[in-house]
């Protein structure tokens, strides 16, 4: 039986003049891992810095487990809810004032580095370095240990092989793969990617023009009959 | 007729416009102070973070603040010696140097140059923290950026600035006893007499205020504008220039405002 982690209903977001999400609905079920695949520009990190908290939507409502409507909390209801989530950024957003070591403790001071290094395959010797000694590559990786070391309820990836070559990028894919198969953590990830969807997607949402187009089991994705979808999967403009 | 008309309505709108955002923006300088207000009063403070900025925003500006110090005394020296010495006023070189320097010429100079040195490079970092995400990842890490990035910084500036003053002060009149002494032939005793008896309290004190003011509106500027930087590299660039630009304004004129408030005690 699939449990609802996480309800999105009806959200509107728009800036200024331009409506990025309109009436969007999507629900994230516990213990799965939902790929957002859109073009760009199509509001699939919107969405996603929308249910984080980091922005405000305009109307509708985001609920998440028993808290109902995330806009209502208070500043530092917010706090303790994005506390919820592990992020990989797009560009690892590291904080390049602290080396890799202070990076982690920021997330979370007790659990031992040397263990969350072995499973995003990192020496301990990148410990004492600065996020700008390291490859993009790497810094995924430690952007990753620093995402899943907080424990979190839910792990947002933000393009998580966006700038990376072929083969660090299959890299990434697996680890994440392994990752969030072992550790049955409830997964959304924005891609344009489509090995990530392949590799380690359970469910998919397709995004065009600030609505949901199309949902379904990650395996039938081929099976879709949304045109838009098929064009963006064969990377037809 | 009706194209006079719609220029005219045209320029109103923009007139509009124009002072639409003025007010908008004031509102969001305004919002953004609060919220510092609010969260240094209920959340975490960072001492560690204080303390680094501390030495940023102070000890590392010495050099510079020591320069355009010395230099402004000895030029003030020989300019009012060129002056002075045309109505036989010789003796009241060092009461108008150490005059100039402790109300005027060191909390401005020195906020000048902070606001360059200092309050460019928080609006760069701030700036490059936001559109690289590492704002967001603070926020999602349970860490306030207020509390984590602004209220350390404008803390620093707000003492750092008055102990660089002091400084500032001590180097300034030394550049214009220098002069004096070995150049224009003074007594060395008699100039520091001179000086000595002849400086008040509340010069030393009016400029240090000076100076706590120009340290937050730096900071605070620096802090501001870094924070609702946009976009990338461009983005950063602007806020920097905005930063710096908006500061040293407002030193200026608050400079002029706290002049006239201590002119009337």
């Amino acid at each position: 039986m699939r449990k609802k982690k996480i309800i999105v209903k009806n959200i509107n977001k728009s800036f200024k003049n331009k409506v990025v999400l309109k009436k969007l609905n999507l629900d994230v079920f516990e213990s799965e891992s939902l790929s957002i695949i859109g073009e760009s520009g199509s509001g699939k990190s919107i969405l996603t810095r929308c249910i984080v908290g980091l922005l405000d939507y305009d109307d509708g409502s985001i609920s998440f487990g028993k808290l109902d409507n995330i806009k209502t909390l208070s500043d530092k209801e917010k706090m303790n809810y994005m506390s919820k989530f592990g992020i990989l950024f797009q560009n690892s957003a590291l904080l390049d004032s602290l080396n890799i070591r202070e990076n982690l403790k920021f997330a979370n001071k007790k659990n031992s580095l040397n263990e969350i290094l072995s499973e995003v395959g990192l020496p301990q010797s990148i410990l004492e370095k600065y996020p700008s000694e390291l490859s993009v590559g790497m810094q995924k990786r430690v952007g990753l240990a620093r995402a899943i070391l907080k424990k979190p309820e839910v792990l947002i990836l933000d393009e998580p092989t966006t700038g990376l070559d072929p083969i660090i990028a299959r890299q990434i894919n697996l680890l994440i793969k392994n990752l969030v198969r072992k550790k049955k953590i409830t997964t959304i990830t924005v891609t344009h990617d489509m090995d990530s969807v392949y590799e380690f997607a359970d469910y998919v949402a397709f995004l065009k023009n600030g609505i949901i187009e199309w949902y379904g089991k990650a395996r039938k994705i081929n099976q879709s009959k949304n045109s838009s979808m098929i064009k963006f999967i064969k990377g037809i403009n | 007729m009706t194209r006079l008309l719609s220029s005219a309505l045209a320029l109103s709108k923009r007139l509009f416009n124009l002072i639409f955002s003025f007010f908008y923006s004031i509102g969001e300088i305004v919002d953004f102070f609060l919220d510092c207000v609010k969260y240094f009063i209920t959340e975490k403070f960072y001492f560690n973070i204080f303390l680094k900025q501390f030495i940023k925003i102070g000890f590392n500006s010495l050099p510079v603040v020591g320069l355009t110090s010395i230099f402004t005394g000895m030029v003030l020296a020989l300019q009012s010696y060129t002056g002075f010495s045309r109505f036989s006023a010789e003796s009241a070189i060092p009461n108008v140097v150490v005059l100039s320097i402790t109300r005027e010429l060191a909390p401005v100079l020195a906020g000048l140059m902070v606001a360059g040195r200092s309050g460019a490079a928080i609006a760069a970092e701030i700036g490059t923290m936001k559109v690289t995400e590492q704002i967001d990842a603070l926020k999602t890490l349970s860490t306030n950026p207020f509390n984590y990035l602004i209220i350390p910084r404008i803390l620093a500036g707000i003492i750092s600035l008055p102990i660089l003053v002091i400084v500032g002060d001590i180097i300034g009149v030394l550049g214009g006893y220098l002069i004096c002494v070995n150049l224009l032939n003074f007594n060395p005793t008699v100039y520091l007499q001179n000086t000595y008896n002849f400086v008040q309290f509340i010069d030393v004190f009016s400029g240090l205020v000076k100076a706590s003011v120009f340290g937050f509106l730096i900071t605070f500027m620096g802090c501001y504008h870094g924070f609702n930087a946009k976009g990338g590299a461009q983005g950063v660039g602007q806020s920097t220039t905005y930063s710096v630009v908006s500061s040293s304004i407002l030193i200026l004129l608050m400079n002029y405002i706290i002049t006239s408030f201590f002119f009337r005690l």
